[in-house]
């Protein structure tokens, strides 16, 4: 009894956590105005809507455009920072990581209004590279968890062998250390653009009508008229995200793979 | 004696696996018996069964008479040592100690006084509000054991638990753990995969290959008359020939080595002549001198000497027929190439005839 | 130190550097902008900078000595910002009703050109004979202000300087944040009802049945807050989902008001806030030996027990910093209670984004977020301690 309680109530919370997100996708298909069902009729309609509509075409440019200049700022500066956590001798270094990761602490709106204030005296509020700029900020903190787990995976000693075998520091980073912890960075780098495509909060502060990025168009069409084309964007999203969480599961699982392999 | 445990044709699979097939094993009141065998031999599954973590596939185990093979685990009364020690980490020593007799029910001032009493005995008195983060490996293996004794089961489960000391502390453990068996008069089953463990610590010992068992005996008749191949090689070091009986006669039989080699050895009746037989030979049983002794010698050649700081070992040959030996000192002169004569006792050899 | 490691040391600094540098920028100073944003008030002393100085000499006695009236009537000359101008003269006229009409008069009559000679103010209108008006200039003009962060606690300064309550249902400010602290408690707690048993399930089992419970949670995680978001818009509203299957099934006659409401809010914030109760847990009880619950067994522990007495006590710290991790995100959550929530489900967040977007009053936005960041900090401090890794989920 005991048992069968326990799968009831397993598959209860394994119904609440993903009937939500499978239950609205039929939705994207119908040829309704309403979000009900039963579908009537099924139709590609708010896809096409979604790709010729101004404002959502623009949206997706813009989600597309700002996500990779935050995901490569990000990755950049995060990867750099990284490799510099990593050394032992660095003073003050949880300090450090601890500041590093606390964008993804401090509540969205707080920033939000703080960034707003900033970047109109800065001259950057509503500019491409303002808003960049902001994504990369909350990205930040998820290249360094990744980049870092994928650095502390790595076996000092190997990196010792390369030196012993006549490569230079230099070498050594290139050759050794950088293949290695090139899935970490990956991952890193794919977390980052998943972050900046579902952000909506900063950019509602710091973006102007040019740079509004797919989430925040989702956001106000659900807040002012929904309609379909919100759930054919939704299901774009979740099989974008899904791409990009299934290759960093599938980086995170190569990786373990070559550190069981290199295990003794 | 009475049978107190008994595995009745009990067979164990994990889905296609068989780990256990159709075992048979009597367990004695008040003694100690270590199940012995290679990791995957399925010694740790027959523990697991008996502690009731496991359950049979087929069969049955009684304790006392009564069927326990259906019972869970906490009707079961068996103290358990685990390999890692299993201690609460959120208790103290105390705590951990208490708990089977909060379990039971026991009144608090009873519970305090048999706590206390426990820990004295294996002088953990004072570290009783420790956590087990705060233990040594020896400390926390007293606490495990002190715990799994304090409630008086009806038999006392080990599974490998000197596993994780170092050997000096592992042999002092030993010795407690003997101690206590005798002092109290435990019913024990112990899991190890080192023999000398096994050895040292038990009135019989079980080994394990494959899932069946390949002798149970005591460990002096374990390690002077194995019986199967397994055990000759698996117990002690052994010189293993294949040979053929050629006589039988008067209680004694002449087995012959190689083209020019024989030995005499005791025989029972189940050796006949013309039979092929294995013929196992302890190297610490061999002697090596200048002249013929006894009822077997053999003029050898030395081959190697290995120094192992208490003994020799020496390597012997005679064409492609080799042993090795093993004396506490070689004479002076004799080096690699020298000729001696290997002499040994009929008693000391074991013929197998699987 | 020898100089290899100095050298070591000076290359990390180097590789940090710029993060450093981004982050101090773009991070920390919008931060501490916000934070000035909330006691810097300059609206008046940026445009009557001379009076400023002057009448802080000035002890409030009787009325202001004569270069403290010099001093406004040069600022007043020089005030070349009208919109600010115009700022100064609502701030002032709040505090004092008569002051718009004064400041515009006195404006006026300063910059005619016929009044080039000395001007004096009391002649000019007799309002600046009376000391309420200069009280409530010298009230105005410091750089420093405690009005926003008052105000944001439904809280002010009385005539005499006294801290006194807001007139009740002149400001809900403190209703928000009470709602707010609730609401985050109500999700905390049902995450924690549903996630501990389901953690404790997912480390139970194995092979397939735990990738399945795992994947349950992590695929929601992946997936972007707003789908879920829309997902459960979708399926609370009237004619959705489970209002279809309720009066299907015969449960409810007519649909249950599910969606911009308290219920729909804590549903949705439970389901998009569960996975980071049920991995701190999850990996807490990965770490127990799994033979401590077979020892428990071993020694009379019923599996009730056992579960009490060894499960429960070891999972804790998971609970605690779960909890503590939801109820952290959960406070300054946005885009959930703004979208499935109603008018009164809104969180401090909102309000925060109202003041700010809607009615740019920066000031009371700042002291809102101040509040709020300041409470996100300390349970972070103390998730910190706890877990001993600062490092959250989702990577």
């Amino acid at each position: 009894m005991f048992r069968t309680a326990q799968t009831f109530f397993g598959l209860l919370v394994v119904t609440f956590l993903l009937m939500p997100i499978v239950a609205i996708l039929p939705l994207a298909f119908t040829s309704s105005v309403f979000l009900t069902y039963p579908i009537e009729e099924y139709s590609l309609r708010w896809f096409v809507e979604l790709t010729t509509a101004d404002a959502w075409r623009l949206s997706i440019m813009n989600s597309l455009i700002i996500g990779l200049g935050a995901t490569l700022l990000s990755t950049v500066l995060g990867t750099l920072a990284a490799l510099g956590l990593r050394t032992k001798a660095l003073p003050f270094a949880n300090l450090l990581r601890t500041m590093f990761l606390l964008p993804m602490v401090v509540p969205a709106v707080v920033l939000g209004v703080g960034m707003q204030m900033l970047f109109v005296n800065l001259g950057v509020a509503s500019t491409y590279p303002g808003v960049i700029i902001a994504h990369a900020v909350l990205c930040v903190p998820f290249v360094i968890v990744s980049v870092s787990a994928s650095l502390q995976g790595i076996d000092p000693s190997v990196e010792k062998a390369a030196s012993s075998l006549g490569a230079s520091p230099v070498k050594v980073f290139r050759r050794v250390t950088l293949p290695l912890a090139l899935p970490g960075i990956i991952s890193g780098a794919v977390f980052a653009f998943a972050t900046s495509l579902d952000e909506v909060v900063i950019t509602l502060f710091v973006a102007g009508p040019n740079q509004r990025t797919l989430a925040r168009q989702m956001f106000s069409s659900i807040r002012e008229n929904i309609s379909p084309t919100v759930v054919a964007a939704a299901l774009l999203l979740i099989i974008g995200t899904l791409c990009l969480g299934g290759l960093a599961a599938l980086l995170r699982w190569r990786q373990e793979r070559i550190a069981l392999r290199a295990a003794p | 004696m009475q049978p107190f445990i008994q595995f009745e044709s009990v067979s164990k699979s994990f889905g296609s696996m068989t780990v256990i097939d159709s075992l048979d094993l009597t367990i004695h009141k008040g003694e100690f018996l270590s199940l012995l065998g290679p990791s995957g031999s399925g010694k740790t599954t027959i523990l697991m069964m008996l502690a009731g973590f496991e359950r049979p596939t087929r069969g049955t185990i009684t304790l006392d008479g009564m069927r326990i093979d259906q019972l869970p685990p906490h009707r079961r009364e068996m103290g358990v040592v685990f390999q890692n020690y299993a201690l609460f980490p959120h208790m103290t020593v105390a705590e951990n100690v208490a708990f089977p007799l909060e379990m039971k029910r026991l009144p608090r001032h009873e519970i305090a006084r048999k706590v206390a009493r426990a820990l004295d005995m294996v002088r953990l008195g004072s570290l009783k509000n420790r956590r087990p983060s705060q233990l040594s490996g020896g400390q926390q293996q007293r606490v495990a054991l002190t715990r799994a004794l304090v409630f008086e089961p009806r038999v006392i489960l080990m599974d490998e638990p000197l596993g994780a000391l170092d050997k000096q502390l592992r042999e002092h453990m030993q010795l407690e753990i003997r101690e206590l068996h005798k002092r109290l008069g435990l019913t024990i089953v112990f899991v190890t995969h080192d023999q000398s463990e096994a050895l040292t610590m038990s009135d019989r010992i079980a080994v394990f290959n494959a899932g069946k068992i390949e002798q149970i005996d005591s460990p002096h008749a374990i390690y002077d008359t194995p019986r199967t191949r397994f055990v000759a090689q698996f117990i002690g070091e052994t010189n293993l020939i294949e040979a053929d009986v050629v006589n039988v006669q008067n209680g004694h039989a002449t087995i012959a080595l190689g083209a020019d080699l024989a030995a005499k050895v005791r025989s029972g009746p189940e050796l006949q002549a013309g039979q092929k037989a294995l013929f196992s030979l302890r190297p610490e049983r061999m002697r090596l001198g200048a002249e013929p002794a006894g009822d077997n010698s053999l003029g050898m050649t030395i081959t190697d000497c290995i120094y192992h700081g208490d003994h020799m070992r020496v390597q012997l040959a005679r064409g492609n027929f080799t042993f090795t030996a093993r004396c506490e000192r070689l004479a002076g002169d004799w080096t690699v190439g020298t000729q001696v004569v290997v002499s040994f006792d009929p008693r000391d050899c074991t013929v197998l005839t699987s | 130190m020898s100089r290899a490691s100095a050298r070591e040391r000076m290359g990390a600094l180097l590789l940090i550097v710029p993060l450093l540098a981004f982050l101090a920028v773009f991070f920390l100073w919008p931060l501490w902008t916000m934070v000035r944003a909330s006691v810097v008030d300059n609206t008046v002393s940026r445009v009557l900078p001379r009076t400023a100085a002057a009448i802080v000499s000035w002890d409030g006695q009787g009325l202001p000595p004569a270069q403290v009236h010099k001093a406004l009537i040069e600022d007043l000359r020089q005030a070349e910002d009208q919109q600010a101008l115009g700022e100064t003269v609502r701030r002032l006229n709040s505090a004092v009703s008569g002051f718009r009409t004064l400041l515009t008069r006195t404006t006026n009559a300063v910059r005619d050109e016929t009044n080039s000679g000395a001007i004096d103010l009391g002649d000019l209108d007799r309002r600046w004979k009376e000391p309420r008006f200069w009280l409530a200039l010298r009230e105005a003009v410091p750089p420093y202000t405690d009005r926003n962060l008052l105000a944001a606690v439904d809280m002010k300064r009385d005539a005499g300087g006294a801290i006194v309550s807001e007139d009740p249902g002149a400001s809900a400010n403190r209703l928000i944040m009470f709602r707010t602290f609730l609401v985050a408690a109500i999700v905390t707690l049902a995450c924690a009802t549903i996630g501990l048993p389901y953690a404790m399930l997912a480390a139970a089992v194995t092979g397939w049945k735990r990738t399945v419970l795992l994947l349950a949670v992590l695929v929601p995680l992946w997936t972007s807050l707003l789908v879920r978001t829309t997902a459960w818009f979708v399926l609370l509203q009237n004619e959705g989902l489970i209002n279809g299957a309720l009066q299907v099934l015969g449960i409810t006659d007519g649909p249950l008001p599910l969606i911009f409401n308290r219920v729909g809010v804590v549903i949705a914030m439970t389901h998009v806030l569960l996975p980071f109760m049920v991995l701190p847990i999850y990996s807490v009880l990965l770490s127990v030996p799994r033979n401590l619950m077979q020892a428990a067994a071993s020694m009379g522990a019923g599996p009730l027990r056992a579960f009490w007495r060894v499960l429960l006590p070891l999972s804790l710290p998971g609970l605690m910093s779960g909890s503590l991790l939801v109820y952290m995100v959960a406070i300054g959550y946005y885009i959930t209670p703004a979208l499935v929530g109603g008018a009164n489900d809104q969180m401090i967040s909102s309000v925060i984004a109202f003041y700010a977007l809607g009615t740019a009053n920066w000031g009371l936005a700042g002291a809102l977020g101040v509040i709020l960041l300041l409470v996100t900090m300390i349970l972070y401090f103390i998730y910190g301690r706890l877990s001993k890794s600062p490092q959250l989920l989702g990577a």
